[in-house]
């Protein structure tokens, strides 16, 4: 997921960009974080639902609501832009 | 609409200090099955999108005060169960299993190296398609044998090795003994490096990638399906 599209939702880091976490012994970049927490270990079976936008999005597996829920933000920011204008 | 979003699996042992507050400031709670303990918080669900990085920081920040202190089965951020007794019967059906691999991983860390493109290092040749398709090859090649080169360089120190190419190049997971991720980075970072790649070492993380595959997927028998 490296260099993918960032989740524009705070301020982040550049890619691999390190930050310092849990008291500054361990520096971790925000992307392999989200990367661990979102791809490494135990995905309960069964479809998962995410909410956007009062929409239900069903996916099966976690590699693929990753990239989904990417694409989902950016299509809501794309959409809060046109609302703007 | 609240969840149960579960943090990781381990060992309970009266030494641990446990993390008290989890994603959104949830309090964190032990549920305790015999030997295996879960942490686990009621959530507000679906995630606010707005604070999906924070809650990913804070999910990991939980996963790792208690992998700093043992080895723990992560779950992941965005898997959750609906309600209690649906927990319970997750728990109740898997544990053994997670006990099983808590006992092959207790001494062991997960460390990794990943190799990929320098970026802007070498301008892409686009005079031909062949020659294009050449230069593919050749930094395919070179990035093959450095990744050969870390596992040599790591194979007194692993106690297996896993390999998994990607789209951003080629990421080594490498089971290591707790207590020697410093020797992992040194022995690493000595193997020098083409100018056209670079690499990445980090860890030490859980050893998810190295979880058995009932316990990465487990069963829902007698669950309440999964939402």
């Amino acid at each position: 997921m490296g260099h993918g599209r960032r989740i524009p939702l705070s301020p982040m880091p550049n890619d691999f960009e390190t930050l310092e976490t849990l008291g500054g012994e361990d520096e971790v970049s925000l992307l392999e974080i989200l990367d661990h927490v979102l791809n490494s270990g135990v995905v309960i079976h069964g479809s998962l639902v995410i909410s956007l936008a009062g929409v239900d999005l069903v996916y099966l597996g976690l590699n693929v609501v990753l990239t989904s829920v990417e694409t989902a933000l950016s299509n809501l920011q794309i959409e809060e832009k046109r609302s703007l204008k | 609409m609240s969840r149960i979003l579960v943090y990781c699996g381990f060992r309970q042992s009266p030494e641990l200090v446990l993390p008290t507050l989890g994603v959104n400031a949830a309090p964190v709670q032990l549920r305790s099955l015999d030997d295996l303990s879960l942490l686990w918080s009621e959530v507000d669900w679906p995630f606010d999108p707005q604070r999906m990085q924070r809650s990913a920081v804070e999910f990991h920040e939980v996963v790792q005060q208690v992998f700093k202190q043992t080895a723990v089965i992560p779950f992941r951020l965005l898997s959750v169960l609906d309600d209690l007794p649906a927990f319970t019967a997750f728990a109740t059906a898997n544990r053994e299993r997670f006990l099983q691999d808590l006992n092959r991983l207790k001494d062991f860390v997960q460390m990794e190296c990943v190799i990929y493109p320098a970026p802007s290092q070498t301008p892409i040749d686009r005079s031909s398609g062949k020659a294009y398709l050449e230069q593919k090859a050749v930094a395919l090649r070179s990035s093959e044998g450095l990744a050969q080169a870390v596992q040599d360089s790591v194979a007194h120190l692993s106690r297996e090795v896993r390999v998994r190419e990607g789209k951003n190049g080629t990421r080594i997971f490498v089971l290591v003994e707790r207590g020697r991720e410093n020797d992992f980075r040194q022995a690493v970072t000595t193997i020098p490096i083409p100018t056209h790649l670079s690499r990445r070492v980090s860890g030490p993380w859980p050893a998810a990638e190295f979880l058995s595959e009932q316990v990465k997927i487990p069963q829902m028998d007698g669950a309440a399906k999964a939402k």
